[in-house]
């Protein structure tokens, strides 16, 4: 080990280099995309929500420390545009994940029916979100209404924001059943059978064996729709009318683009990211340790 | 009927019995469930199929004349339908193809060495996910503005890229860290250098996920309205979803040609998806609970 001659030391080096150098390549171009898109902007985004900034373009702007995070919390539409999101976020994951769970159990074996299904229940989510919106806001007036006799949600300022959850459910509940059969087919079937012979009911094992074994795929699926619950923005802007459906996400947009306060607006998407951030590793931190007490 | 008669004359124990029933209850669950999910898609097929005056005769009816003269006249008097179509290919291909090779590529690379330098790497390569677009608009409107590609396809497929490379190397790092190495390690002894290797052995070994993520890259592009509407600013350059909705907000009153434009925005990723759906049912099942 210790005697490693000059040469020898040397064809390591370049032999390491090589290595590491064609990694980089390969690493470039995706990287060079990333960075562009996401790392420096968001580098960016920091330094411009300390400063009074107001047209996109406006040369003169000073920095103000905190008093944009300070204005945004005391600021009731913002603390309105904050409730909103995490209504329609909380409808949206509760509904995703338990419709998920509940197709996955129905036909997580694989069989020609049930592959027809699996097909047929994801295909909502090749629809874009904006014309889902715009869709399902006749599914509700041309059929609930005949049959309910209530109006559309969409057009009732108490409803509005379930009614677009109902809409994000049936786009990506497909997608959360996916991942929940995945989920089921790892599970091996001993364990059922052992509990089975002790004389275990469907739901002790639902609870003691389905539940604490699915628990990878409920963190990726919870973390998933927080996040898409989070940034909600198409369905809130197609209902733009609607007051009480204007999320965090069409408040920074309307900040920016629209109201020329582009500090604020910046502010607002800082406050909203770290919220994201914070957010999934708790969920992350607490499901994580229901994997583990198996 | 030989076979319910069979079925029938065979005694049946009182569990199977249970399960037999259980599992009539679960198929009539499950076609209820489909029927309610599809609803939305016959509400649009039928209302691109009717004329005006059926359309506001009476809505759910099934037409008395059924007509394809609304794609006819959608295609011929909207001009937006053509420049969205050109539009949303024109972005999201090249942008579905470069993923395709520069998230596969960095994707090998994070799932075959375990460094600490790869480590941080990959953590920050899948860090994106967890930020919003919103926050990262503004500095990218101003950069894209800054090379002057607002308003283009190249700005467009730059940004959407960008956008993706997250989800995508999660999803392929997760899956070749399920490939075996010895192919590889057979092809470097047998001299095969790392691009060669990887060209050659590991590339096409991808193929399942590749399809599913860039089925699923296709999705993402093709419906996209929030990036859209921030770097799209000329009508010229608008994509589908864009166009359908400014479409949709100027002929409140002819619904059957709106829903026609939806039909038609709408078929191009839904034909893909049924033909790939194989694949990205599979994949999005073997790729997800790794991560």
């Amino acid at each position: 080990m210790t005697v490693i001659n000059t040469g020898r030391k040397r064809r390591l080096t370049t032999y390491f280099l090589r290595e590491h150098g064609g990694n980089l390549l390969f690493m470039l171009p995706a990287f060079a995309l990333f960075a562009f898109v996401e790392l420096i902007p968001f580098l960016q985004s920091i330094p411009i929500s300390f400063t009074d900034k107001k047209a996109i373009f406006a040369k003169a702007w000073n920095y103000v420390g905190f008093s944009n995070y300070a204005k945004l919390i005391t600021n009731r539409t913002f603390q309105d545009t904050f409730l909103h999101t995490a209504h329609f976020t909380l409808i949206y994951i509760l509904g995703a994940n338990l419709m998920g769970l509940m197709l996955a159990l129905m036909i997580w074996r694989g069989s020609r029916l049930n592959n027809l299904v699996r097909t047929l229940l994801f295909m909502p989510f090749t629809v874009s979100l904006v014309a889902s919106t715009k869709v399902w806001s006749y599914v509700y007036t041309d059929v609930l209404m005949p049959i309910t006799g209530q109006p559309s949600p969409l057009g009732l300022t108490s409803q509005v924001i379930p009614g677009l959850a109902v809409i994000a459910i049936w786009r990506d509940m497909g997608y959360c059943m996916l991942i929940y059969i995945a989920g089921l087919q790892s599970i091996p079937l001993e364990y059922y059978e052992a509990a089975s012979v002790e004389g275990a009911s469907w739901w002790t094992k639902f609870f003691r064996i389905t539940v604490p074994m699915l628990m990878p795929a409920i963190t990726s699926n919870v973390t998933l729709i927080l996040a898409w619950g989070l940034r909600c923005f198409d369905y809130s802007q197609m209902v733009i009318t609607m007051k009480a459906a204007k999320t965090t996400a069409v408040f920074v947009y309307e900040y920016i683009f629209g109201n020329s306060r582009a500090g604020i607006g910046q502010a607002a998407a800082i406050i909203l990211t770290l919220v994201l951030v914070v957010l999934t590793n708790v969920i992350t931190v607490i499901l994580r340790r229901r994997e583990v007490e198996l | 009927m030989t076979v319910k008669a069979a079925a029938a004359k065979r005694p049946m124990s009182a569990s199977a019995r249970k399960a037999r029933n259980l599992n009539i209850l679960r198929i009539a669950a499950l076609a209820i469930i489909v029927i309610i999910v599809l609803i939305p898609f016959y509400i649009s097929f039928l209302y691109s199929i009717k004329t005006h005056s059926d359309i506001s005769l009476n809505r759910l009816a099934w037409p008395q004349n059924p007509t394809l003269d609304n794609y006819r006249r959608v295609i011929n008097e909207n001009k937006y339908v053509g420049i969205g179509f050109k539009n949303s290919l024109l972005t999201t291909i090249p942008t579905v193809v470069i993923l395709l090779f520069a998230t596969s590529m960095a994707s090998y690379v994070l799932a075959r060495n375990s460094g600490p330098f790869y480590k941080v790497m990959y953590s920050i390569f899948i860090s994106g996910v967890l930020v919003p677009f919103q926050c990262i608009m503004l500095p990218l409107y101003m950069n894209i503005y800054n090379l002057g590609l607002v308003s283009t396809n190249l700005g467009f497929i730059l940004a959407r890229s960008g956008l993706q490379v997250s989800i995508s190397v999660l999803a392929i790092t997760g899956f070749v860290k399920g490939i075996p190495r010895e192919l590889e390690q057979a092809a470097a002894i047998d001299g095969c250098g790392k691009f060669g290797t990887f060209w050659r052995i590991v590339f096409p070994l991808m193929m399942p996920i590749n399809v599913t993520q860039g089925v699923l890259n296709t999705l993402y592009v093709w419906n996209d309205y929030s990036t859209a509407v921030v770097l799209l600013r000329d009508d010229s350059s608008r994509t589908l979803p864009l166009a359908q909705i400014i479409y949709f907000g100027e002929n409140m009153s002819e619904l059957n040609l709106a829903f026609a434009f939806f039909m038609l925005a709408m078929l191009p990723v839904l034909v893909l998806y049924l033909c790939t759906q194989r694949f990205i049912v599979s994949g999005i099942m073997s790729g997800a609970v790794k991560g």
